[in-house]
């Protein structure tokens, strides 16, 4: 990704916990991974996680630079069509997304 | 120089454009339009296009996902090409600039075709590294770097008015 100078360095912020918390149910485990590309500019991932997932600035920036630094990032986790559901949203704004089950 | 993009009242997004500007951009909607509806499994399709799942155990899932997905994300690219291309035919010359005021739609629209735009190119191109904008000239892919360091700039400007909220 490209670097983005205006970008802000914020303070850790206490993570919301609901997003995880999906309903117990055994065939839950699939998290949507998005993959780090060397085209994406590192503002319109964070524009895109905010739009897409309601998460806060931070949050997105913080799952940006996960995948910017390690190459990846799990942005969302829950039942199968959901996490097929986020893909497909992520694929719309040309992200490269893919789901697996969480091991 | 004025900016480039700028909020203007709460739902209105302003694109002041060099007409030089205007001219390269109404060539490219049209040529995002041949690559999405190009059948077929070039490099350009798989990344607009990727899979959803990697696992070989899901190669069946995955085949059901572009079965029923793929042609919906070909159309919603579609759509945008179109609200891009039809918003670069209107707008107002001056003597020195291009001006149009974009709903928010249409500027989400933008935003994505830049980004598709650039995302074709940077597999045309094979860029592998996180590009930072340089160019070298003496590289025979210079002239089409240039296009993609200028989309890229024309994105982030777009982002910093679509957050100006």
């Amino acid at each position: 990704m490209r670097h983005h100078m205006g970008m802000s360095t914020t303070a850790p912020v206490r993570e919301r916990t609901e997003e995880h918390e999906d309903v117990v149910e055994p065939d839950i485990p699939w998290v949507v991974i998005v993959w780090n590309d060397p085209v994406n500019l590192m503002s319109y991932v964070v524009f895109v996680l905010q739009k897409l997932f309601g998460y806060s600035k931070e949050k997105a920036t913080r799952l940006m630079l996960d995948v910017h630094h390690r190459g990846k990032a799990v942005v969302s986790s829950g039942p199968r069509e959901r996490a097929e559901f986020d893909v497909y949203r992520l694929h719309g704004a040309g992200l490269w997304a893919t789901m697996q089950k969480d091991r | 120089m004025p900016a480039t993009f700028k909020r203007v009242g709460r739902d209105r997004v302003r694109v002041r454009l060099g007409h030089d500007e205007v001219a390269v951009l109404r060539d490219l909607p049209g040529q995002l339009r041949a690559v999405l509806t190009e059948e077929g499994d070039d490099p350009v399709n798989r990344r607009l296009f990727p899979p959803a799942y990697l696992e070989p155990g899901d190669a069946e899932r995955d085949a059901e996902y572009r079965r029923l997905m793929h042609d919906e994300l070909v159309q919603a690219k579609l759509a945008n090409v179109e609200l891009v291309a039809g918003t670069l035919a209107k707008g107002s010359p001056s003597a020195r600039r291009w001006t149009v005021d974009l709903t928010e739609e249409e500027a989400t629209a933008w935003l994505g075709v830049l980004n598709d735009l650039r995302l074709a190119l940077g597999v045309r191109l094979e860029i592998t590294e996180d590009f930072d904008g340089q160019v070298d000239d003496t590289d025979p892919r210079a002239p089409a770097m240039h296009l993609l360091a200028y989309l890229g700039w024309l994105e982030e400007h777009l982002l910093e008015a679509l957050a100006a909220t």
